[in-house]
């Protein structure tokens, strides 16, 4: 076949409910440009890790190929799935010539945290279907704080290019009062969406400290008061919200 | 006598299970059956067993009405005339259901309920029409106390499937047991997603290959456990094979296979077939019964469930060490085993069985409360399950093909299912897509489980256990069945 590029991975699974629509093969790649707070699976952010594995495409498609009846598509998320955007390409369109071979459709969507420009892929996004986009604040101090980054102009740039290419599959808030400027976001999100005259679905994740370390490993989680709230805010944004 | 004695002054038998179980013991004392020596000699071993249907059957098991066609023409016997409106249906229905005899002595199957609602619902809102089927559903659990009793929603999208599912989901009932048909290019995701996520709330609705079973016959109800049978018709009888007490007797698997499974199977199939000449010939029922006087059930539509139970222990032992389920060893002696039992069933001349061309019809029993160590039908024991619900699933159709009047797999899922029930569907997609005949679900928190095919809570059981009486039979078969069969350690799916 030669599909022959490498991924770094941490982790598959090949039965996630919690990676997009549907029932979804999951890839979960090694390494992170991002330190965030909250961050449940703090294992991925080292660009090296000892039960880190490389994997080819081929490699990987045979892991699908047995489960493909089962699913609605693939995604690949990290630590950051765009440090490795050049692999991900034989990857995508490799699914897509294994849907075709067994005439069941597949989408290829990527969770990531929106801090590399999709623009600069166009062959990537032209494979894939989608992406959760991860905007983590909107204000760069607060971005900051929470992440490490110094800056996430290429976050809001990125909520709009995909926007603007059908591309955005939904956008992800994770939500603890005091930390994340959740009204903010919402506000921001909705004037883009207004901009632009497209819309894309908003999920509210509830943070967990399940897996996390750090300062936030204590930390409440929001009550369902305090989820209600914001997606009745969002709501006043003209925004569609799930919560999770 | 000490044991109808013990019955009339049992402390945790309801009057009516009281009333039942007297039935069954002045029926036990007649012996009208020609059993020979060698068909004794099995059932005392325990290796053929007629699951306590009774020593002079004056009835078929299971009982399939046509209801459709009891609401277009009414009941004269019960002085019912066609409803006109849906309190006059819910009525009709009501009443019919009460005249309804089986096994049990309640009624097994309650009618395709959507299709049979759905015309009379026009007109009506949503709130009204629910406390309608609320009352509705009340009377039938509280009346139907036995969960071996079954409706059926779809394939089709309707509103009144819809308001079932809703009051369903709001009433956490044992009775009725649902089942919806599901057929891909009729029945819409929403339809099928409403129908998952109340089943990861209550364990209902099980959903079952409508593409597959709708070939069985050409109109298919679903009744009882899972039991896949004619509209119209019913079942005379279903009695099991015992595999895994048969495998004991000899370590030799080609004697197995040769002699002994064929002798046992000739000895079931002629013992089936006194009992259903008995019915027939003897009993009076096709002749005097209103369901068939009136033309609600016709006795060329019924048919001869040949049960089966414990294919993994059977296969397992001869297949010393290997496991049913994920050693191909074991799966591959399993597959020599339904190859020699379909063989049979596919040459041996069932009488009175037209519409299965006199054929007996192979069924995956769910066992009773008194097995020990014998797994449900064709399934992987508890335990013993593949890691990857994929292969589970997998493995379930290699062996429900060979299964025409039913058999099931049930999944307990994690709650988070709940959130994303299109992803069970697209897991239900791909295992009917591959053979699954029929998969049933429950969330891992729900008081509501199934125990082979049939609903208990949780809450129930523990009442049963503490020596109180309940309201539901099946409780009493559960409660022992919950823990012998180690159903709290079933692999949980999902992440």
């Amino acid at each position: 076949m030669g599909y022959r590029r490498k991924v770094r991975i941490r982790k598959i699974i090949s039965q996630s409910t919690v990676d997009g629509p549907g029932n979804r093969f999951a890839i979960f790649l090694q390494g992170c440009n991002i330190r965030c707070l909250y961050c449940h699976n703090p294992e991925t952010q080292a660009m090296e890790d000892a039960e880190a594995q490389e994997m080819t495409t081929e490699e990987l498609i045979e892991a699908i190929r047995p489960c493909v009846p089962f699913l609605r598509g693939v995604t690949v998320s990290g630590g950051e799935c765009m440090l490795q955007a050049e692999q991900l390409t034989e990857l995508f369109r490799a699914v897509k010539a294994l849907a075709a071979e067994m005439h069941h459709p597949l989408t290829c969507l990527l969770d990531s945290n929106g801090t590399i420009a999709f623009s600069r892929y166009p062959e990537l996004m032209q494979a894939c279907d989608g992406v959760m986009l991860d905007v983590k604040a909107w204000d760069e101090t607060v971005y900051e704080q929470l992440t490490g980054a110094k800056t996430n102009s290429t976050v809001r740039e990125n909520v709009r290019w995909l926007l603007e290419h059908d591309l955005l599959e939904e956008v992800r808030i994770v939500c603890l009062p005091g930390r994340v400027d959740v009204e903010t976001i919402l506000q921001n999100i909705a004037e883009i969406f207004d901009s632009i005259g497209k819309t894309s679905p908003i999920r509210l994740l509830r943070f967990r400290p399940h897996g996390v370390i750090g300062e936030l490993e204590n930390a409440p989680m929001p009550t369902d008061e305090q989820m209600a709230q914001l997606s009745e805010l969002a709501a006043r944004y003209g925004l569609q919200t799930t919560i999770r | 006598m000490s044991d109808i004695y013990s019955i009339v002054t049992s402390r945790q038998l309801s009057y009516e299970q009281k009333v039942v179980a007297l039935a069954h013991a002045a029926e036990d004392t007649l012996q009208v059956l020609n059993i020979p020596e060698q068909t004794r000699r099995y059932m005392e071993q325990g290796v053929i067993c007629n699951l306590n249907e009774g020593n002079a059957p004056y009835r078929p098991r299971y009982i399939m009405p046509d209801y459709a066609k009891a609401v277009r023409q009414g009941v004269k016997f019960l002085e019912l005339d066609p409803p006109q409106d849906l309190d006059e249906l819910l009525t009709f229905l009501q009443v019919l259901y009460r005249h309804v005899p089986s096994i049990t002595t309640y009624p097994v199957f309650l009618g395709d309920l959507d299709q049979l609602i759905e015309p009379f619902i026009d007109g009506l809102s949503d709130e009204v029409v629910k406390k309608k089927l609320r009352n509705f559903f009340i009377y039938l659990d509280r009346t139907i106390t036995d969960s071996f009793c079954h409706a059926n929603l779809g394939p089709k999208d309707t509103r009144a499937g819809r308001l079932i599912l809703d009051v369903d989901r709001q009433l956490e009932q044992a009775v009725p047991n649902l089942t919806l048909k599901y057929d891909p290019a009729q029945t819409p995701d929403e339809f099928a997603e409403q129908a998952i996520l109340t089943s990861l709330c209550v364990a209902n609705p099980a959903i079952c290959n409508d593409v597959l079973n709708s070939r069985t016959y050409d109109r298919y109800g679903i009744s009882s456990c899972y039991n896949i049978l004619p509209i119209g018709g019913g079942s005379y009888t279903l009695t099991r094979l015992v595999l895994p007490r048969l495998a004991q007797m000899t370590e030799d698997k080609e004697q197995f296979l040769r002699q002994l499974l064929p002798d046992a199977m000739r000895c079931m199939a002629d013992y089936m077939s006194e009992r259903i000449c008995f019915i027939v010939e003897k009993s009076g029922f096709f002749e005097s019964h209103f369901l068939a006087t009136e033309g609600l059930v016709e006795r060329d539509r019924f048919v001869a469930m040949f049960g089966l139970v414990g294919l993994a222990e059977a296969a397992n032992h001869f297949a010393p060490g290997k496991k049913y389920g994920t050693d191909p060893e074991a799966d591959e002696v399993a597959e020599q085993i339904m190859e020699v039992i379909s063989g049979f069933a596919a040459q041996y001349e069932c009488p009175y069985c037209e519409i299965a061309n006199h054929r007996l019809l192979l069924h995956a029993q769910v066992g009773i409360d008194t097995d020990h160590g014998i797994t449900s039908g064709i399934r992987i024991p508890v335990g013993d399950e593949p890691a990857s619900i994929y292969d589970h699933l997998r493995h379930s159709s290699r062996f429900h093909r060979y299964i025409p009047t039913g058999c099931s797999d049930i999944l307990p899922f994690d709650i988070t299912g709940k959130q994303n029930p299109a992803a069970v569907l697209d897991i239900v997609k791909g295992a009917f897509q591959l053979g699954q005949k029929y998969i049933a679900f429950y969330a891992s928190d729900s008081d509501l489980v199934r125990i082979t095919g049939y609903l208990v809570k949780r809450s129930e059981i523990e009442k049963w256990n503490s020596g109180q009486a309940v309201l539901q039979n099946t409780t009493q078969l559960g409660a022992p069945t919950y823990a012998s069969a180690h159903l709290a350690n079933r692999k949980v799916r999902g992440v």
